[in-house]
């Protein structure tokens, strides 16, 4: 296995450099930076200075050598917008959305399971019917759409949650203040509850279809029969035996997913005024912050070959078929 | 008992439908549980569109973060609201015979947050900060303020008096001065550059507590600060991207004031009991150049457009009231100049919505309609940078295809596309830009056309009797004996000018009913001047 695991960071090397490289010459075609960091009357001479402070007047292969110097040493530059190294910019933003997906995918496990096996176990019902729909609408329904309803149902008119704001927990947490951290769980509860929910919503319709789809199939195997044969209890039967196999694809699912919402919530963290990575990454390509940008391509490329590479491993742990060679 | 029975199938539509109002009344009708989000009666919240990039006062750039700083740290002149320039942390000021040395003279008593005494020696290390290459700053005042100055440098003459030094006489030398945030010396130069960006000590009526990155930046009132008083104890300026997300808090009671209310949302807010929008004229020109760059010769529209006359008859084929009512949900007049009003010419009339007029002009300019057109030409505009600028853009498309001006409407990314053409000169011949102006100054606004090769002549317009304007003004002052010069260029710019005359871009600002607050045209919040109502 630790070979399997050696080769597969090896890769992950080749795949991030990739990754970079195309993320740096993708952001350079779209034109000079500078003239988003001089003012609206500055002369061709404060342009040219600008650029050269930027570091933009290089060519652009050295441009790039340099930063892949920077990476090595785990130096990606300083943010041109924040100023400071834009690790550490990425460092305070990246907490936020962590804590956001963490309770999306736990909100998303915990209803989506549930209903798919509900919806296998009555199949053909109105149960199975109505859970069906609903999938079918969380699937089509976007989610700005979403969020703003529930601001203006839930926050705004009941007034039952915060509207928007963020209240951390992981950032004091990492920090080793514990007693904030804990203390601040009851009140980050309420304000992660409507984004969370907003971003779990298409995963708990996709997931619910899944689950449904996987159980009926493991459901109808004949390893099944046999069990029931022993007399099993249903719950014994459909948890011990159908559970185990029909969640291979929703791990694989929800492994992809995590990483997938670690960088793509940026309309939710707008909507909800969650100061996330998604939202900073999307600020700082619209403001061509190239440093930042091309930090946050690196941790999230870093964070897709991990997360696969987990996947991969419990992927093996619920399938001894499998073999990590 | 069947369900059938307690609600019986009757009308069950009629039912579903009262059941559903009552329950959207209830909604309505629900006190919002202000789940300890509501400010108390000593702490004011602003909901802001954007958070700050950085807080080192020689690197902030943009009016967002500046609203911000200008509560941190104090200037040596400030504009009013009114447009006038008053003495901030300057007393006083001379200026010598030929205009290049500027002595000011500092208030006595001045501190900053750190309880270090603010001297002149402090003014010139802010001035020598800023400017320093080894510093790398690319702010507002490095990037804009030394060259609109002429700065060359500064110095301390004793503790309260200052004298900076600029190129040449400058009309609007003090209204740049008053853009410089003044910090003090002994805790900058203790700093590196990353912690200056993030832990400012400042000189004005506000001192900093907290940034919390992408949420917010809290401001504290800094006790017994008497150069410019405030009235709420703390400030928090909290980061609300999306505009609905910040009507909503508004509404909710969580924030006091919100910038940039969605038009489509107005309505909403002034029929609240809790809020009131305030629109006022912002001091952002929005107009269509006329780019007259050699490249565009070769094209049909291109070279229409070089023609004085065809440019003064494409004034009278829009409807600009129009568009404002229609597109910006409010009523705005239509620009005469590139002057900011009350500073503009006072003689020019806005030009009228005249269709025929528009089409009479054209033809007697010597293009007559051929199967219903002119000429075709190409409007560039950026898509969501000003307000409804993409709908904008295609109805003064649609208005000049009416009068046989076929024209052909390309909306572009602002970033990476539209930015780059601005500054190269290249976007055209037609394209729609919004830039900043003031409202303290004409020549201010009007030195966008300082040269015909200024970074800011984006229409590449050369005319040699509006340009020679500005050596004749060169020659006056004070301002009063400008005057008749600034309104003969004005009045040149009127009739031929490279721009499409729109209007100043307005701005919405929604303002709980708890406080008494004003908005300023110049996109400048003061909160030091809002108080509970």
């Amino acid at each position: 296995m630790w070979t399997y695991v050696a080769r597969r960071l090896l890769q992950s090397v080749f795949v991030i450099v990739g990754v970079t490289v195309i993320s740096f010459v993708a952001l350079h075609m779209g034109g000079d930076p500078t003239y988003l960091f001089v003012s609206e009357r500055a002369t061709a001479e404060e342009i040219a200075e600008t650029r050269a402070k930027l570091g933009f007047d290089r060519p652009l292969p050295e441009q790039y050598l340099s930063f892949a110097a920077g990476l090595v040493q785990g130096d990606l530059g300083n943010s041109l917008t924040y100023k400071t190294p834009a690790l550490d910019v990425i460092a305070l933003h990246f907490p936020a959305t962590l804590e956001l997906t963490i309770v999306a995918i736990i909100l998303a496990i915990v209803i989506s399971v549930p209903l798919g096996i509900l919806a296998a176990l009555k199949r053909g019902t109105a149960i199975d019917g109505g859970i069906m729909t609903l999938a079918m609408f969380g699937q089509s329904m976007p989610s700005f759409w979403l969020g703003i309803m529930m601001i203006l149902f839930i926050g705004l008119g009941l007034g039952w949650l915060p509207i928007s704001g963020h209240v951390p927990v992981l950032e004091p947490l990492l920090a080793g203040d514990f007693g904030k951290a804990f203390g601040n769980i009851p009140a980050a509860a309420t304000y992660v509850l409507m984004p969370a929910l907003t971003v779990a919503f298409f995963s708990i319709s996709r997931n619910a279809r899944l689950v449904r789809s996987s159980m009926l199939e493991v459901l109808g195997q004949d390893f099944i029969r046999p069990a029931r044969a022993q007399g099993l209890a249903e719950r014994e039967v459909v948890v011990g035996h159908a559970l185990r196999n029909a969640w291979l694809p929703v791990v694989t699912m929800i492994g992809l997913e995590f990483g997938f919402m670690l960088s793509g919530v940026v309309v939710v963290e707008t909507i909800f005024s969650w100061p996330g990575l998604g939202r900073l990454v999307f600020n700082a390509i619209n403001q061509r912050d190239i440093p930042l940008v091309q930090a946050a391509v690196v941790v999230f490329a870093v964070t897709f070959v991990t997360l696969n590479l987990i996947v991969d491993l419990i992927y093996a742990r619920l399938d001894p078929r499998i073999r990590l060679t | 008992m069947p369900s059938s029975l307690r609600n019986p199938p009757v009308n069950g539509d009629a039912h579903m439908k009262r059941r559903l109002a009552l329950a959207l009344a209830g909604i309505a009708a629900a006190p919002a549980m202000a789940l300890a989000q509501a400010p108390g009666p000593n702490t004011l919240v602003v909901g802001y569109g954007t958070d700050a990039s950085t807080l080192d006062p020689a690197d902030i750039s943009s009016r967002d973060t500046a609203n911000i700083a200008q509560h941190i740290w104090g200037t040596l002149f400030q504009v009013t609201a009114e447009g006038k320039i008053v003495p901030y942390l300057a007393d006083s000021y001379t200026e010598s015979e030929d205009g290049t040395k500027l002595t000011f003279k500092l208030k006595p008593g001045l501190t900053c947050h750190d309880g270090e005494k603010l001297t002149a020696e402090d003014v010139a290390y802010t001035f020598q900060r800023a400017a320093d290459p080894n510093l790398k700053f690319t702010g507002n005042t490095p990037g804009f303020v030394f060259s609109s100055l002429g700065y060359r440098s500064i110095r301390a003459v004793d503790d309260t008096t200052v004298e900076l030094t600029i190129a040449k006489y400058n009309p609007i030398a003090l209204g740049m001065v008053g853009e410089v945030y003044i910090h003090c010396k002994d805790s900058y130069e203790k700093m590196t550059k990353e912690q200056a960006a993030q832990k400012p000590i400042g000189s004005g009526p506000y001192k900093f507590v907290e940034w919390v990155r992408s949420d917010r930046i809290v401001i504290e009132k800094v006790p017994g600060y008497t150069v410019r008083p405030a009235n709420f104890e703390k400030v928090v300026w909290r980061v609300i991207p999306e505009a609905s997300t910040r009507t909503a808090e508004l509404l909710a009671g969580n924030v006091d004031i919100i910038t940039n209310v969605a038009p489509d949302q107005i309505d909403t807010v002034n029929k609240s009991p809790r809020a009131k929008v305030q629109a006022v004229s912002g001091t952002r020109r929005i107009y269509v150049g006329f780019n007259q760059k050699e490249m565009f010769g070769n094209t049909e529209g291109g070279k229409a457009i070089r023609n004085a006359k065809v440019r003064n008859a494409l004034q009278y084929a829009i409807d600009v009231p129009a568009i404002c009512a229609q597109l910006l949900n409010t009523k705005c007049e239509r620009a005469t100049s590139l002057v900011n009003p009350p500073n503009g010419n006072p003689d020019l009339k806005p030009y009228p919505y005249d269709p025929k007029m528009a089409e009479k002009l054209l033809d007697e300019a010597g293009f007559p309609k051929k199967n219903g057109v002119r000429f075709e030409i190409v409007l560039q505009s950026p898509r969501g940078r000003y307000l409804n600028d993409a709908n904008v853009a295609l109805a003064i498309g649609q208005y000049l295809t009416d009068v046989g001006v076929k024209t052909d409407v390309q909306l572009m990314e602002w970033a990476s596309v539209y930015v780059p053409l601005i500054r190269k000169k290249e976007a055209g011949p037609m394209f729609l830009l919004g830039t900043g102006g003031g409202t303290w100054n004409a020549l201010y606004d009007m030195a966008d056309l300082s040269t015909p090769t200024a970074g800011t002549n984006y229409t590449n317009w050369e005319d040699p009797e509006f340009f020679s304007g500005w050596a004749e003004l060169s020659q006056k002052r004070p301002e009063a004996e400008q005057r008749a010069t600034i309104n003969r260029m004005l009045k040149i710019f009127y009739e031929r000018g490279p721009w499409l005359l729109m209007y100043f871009q307005p701005d919405f600002y929604g303002v709980s009913n708890r406080v008494d607050w004003n908005a300023r045209r110049d996109e400048k919040i003061y909160i030091n001047e809002a108080k509970l109502k």
